[in-house]
């Protein structure tokens, strides 16, 4: 009988220290000390069980909390929070008087009521937002974020989902913030995470722009950027053309630009180019007079393959220096 | 809701009400409630006459002293101390002086 007393009342105690969960262990032990006890003296003195006489646990725990008004609590609770709230209330400060001040530079006596003009602004914003996130989300391939919220790369859809979006976040924002504890939460958890993800996309967005694409293959064929480069040519540091140049990437790999065949200017005649390097058709150099002057001791792509290709440079370079006074570099 | 709640009233006496059932001697938990309801306050709960004493038994107002029982449990004794019948004059004068103010009032309107 004894033991079943003694059952009841731990778990009574045990259902009422459930209750008062929310209290710091040292005060809620405090409270709790005496009460096995006191349930004893009240189990002993009465008949009925702890629950028929006293109620619910849970009310127990209710009725004490209120009579021992658990000074520590009141005091504790407030100093956990309170370097927050001082926070809060500086930041607060801080922005009211930012308020006052930059408001009449806006020509408005306080900056929020210009603000306050931008919410649909705001909405429309904040709509095209979550049409992206959302595209993001159900985004299937490796797509690349864009600027359209494209669904499986399709241009309506993307319309389409824009539209409902920017539509319903305006018909949220004419709502206004929701009025319950949980819905508010929920917008501006909601708010933040889109903000937060607007951000991180933005500047993916940019940084992808902002890198030229290191290497591309640089083929005539295909979408390098490159394709309508037919020839190139290349010049040192003295302004003299260079002859049969190889161009090479970081990777040590040939740069293959342009195209081997040559189109005389004069008979229209298309004809395969045995230039070792860059230009393919010297004869087509924008910047030189396009008749060739003298000495040229026959045409040029003239197709010999017994002449050794390393002889070409030799005969070009010769023209043009002779052309200047080479002297000069000697200031 | 009426404008006088017993419930409220009592909760702003309960301290007054525990000590002044402690001062015609000591007594343990369960005793002090049946004092109080003995006297008249018959919804005072054994949670709040519990909580009441752990309050002002942390706000050193009343010393504790176990005595063991042969048969049945140990039982806490709750006795008021120096600082405890101070406390029960002082706030004892105050209650007089608010309850006869309302008296007073009640008079005065001719409700009573």
């Amino acid at each position: 009988m004894n033991d079943v007393v003694a059952d009841e009342i731990t778990g009574y105690v045990a259902r009422v220290r459930l209750a008062l969960g929310g209290l710091p262990e040292k005060t809620r032990e405090e409270l709790l000390e005496d009460l096995p006890e006191h349930l004893a003296e009240v189990r002993a003195e009465g008949t009925g069980t702890l629950v028929e006489r006293l109620g619910e646990p849970a009310a127990y725990a209710a009725e004490l909390l209120a009579a021992a008004e658990v000074p520590d609590v009141k005091a504790e609770e407030p100093d956990r929070y309170a370097e927050l709230k001082a926070v809060r209330d500086q930041v607060v400060r801080g922005l009211r008087e930012a308020d006052v001040r930059v408001g009449p530079v806006l020509g408005y006596s306080k900056a929020s009521e210009f603000l306050a003009l931008l919410l649909p602004a705001w909405w429309v914003l904040r709509g095209y937002l979550a049409a992206m996130v959302l595209a993001h989300v159900f985004a299937t391939g490796d797509e690349r974020l864009g600027l359209l919220p494209r669904v499986g790369g399709s241009g309506v859809l993307a319309l389409v989902l824009l539209g409902a979006c920017v539509v319903g976040s305006i018909w949220l924002g004419r709502r206004g913030t929701p009025a319950g504890q949980w819905p508010r939460y929920a917008y501006w958890s909601g708010t933040a995470v889109l903000i937060l993800l607007a951000v991180v996309g933005f500047a993916t967005v940019d940084d992808e722009a902002q890198v030229t694409p290191s290497y591309v293959d640089a083929t005539y064929s295909g979408n390098s950027g490159y394709e309508n480069v037919r020839d190139v040519f290349v010049y040192d540091g003295q302004g003299h053309p260079v002859e049969n140049a190889q161009l090479y990437d970081q990777n040590g790999q040939p740069i293959q630009l342009g195209s081997q065949w040559c189109d005389d200017p004069d008979t229209g005649e298309s004809v395969q180019s045995w230039q070792r390097g860059y230009p393919r058709c010297p004869k087509l150099n924008p910047f030189v007079a396009p008749s060739p002057t003298p000495m040229e001791n026959g045409e040029w792509p003239t197709p010999d393959p017994s002449v050794p290709p390393s002889l070409t440079p030799s005969v070009t370079p010769s023209v043009t220096p002779s052309a200047k006074p080479i002297p000069s570099p000697s200031k | 809701m009426p404008c006088v709640d017993t419930t409220q009233l009592l909760k702003g006496v309960l301290d007054l009400a525990v000590l002044a059932a402690l001062r015609d001697g000591d007594g343990y938990g369960y005793d002090i409630l049946r004092r109080l309801r003995a006297a008249g306050l018959q919804d005072v709960g054994d949670a709040s006459v519990y909580g009441t004493l752990r309050r002002l038994f942390a706000n050193g107002f009343l010393n504790t002293y176990v005595v063991p029982s042969d048969e049945g449990p140990h039982r806490k004794y709750y006795a008021l101390n120096a600082a405890g019948r101070a406390e029960l004059d002082r706030t004892g004068k105050t209650w007089r002086d608010f309850a006869s103010t309302m008296d007073d009032l009640l008079q005065d309107r001719g409700t009573v």
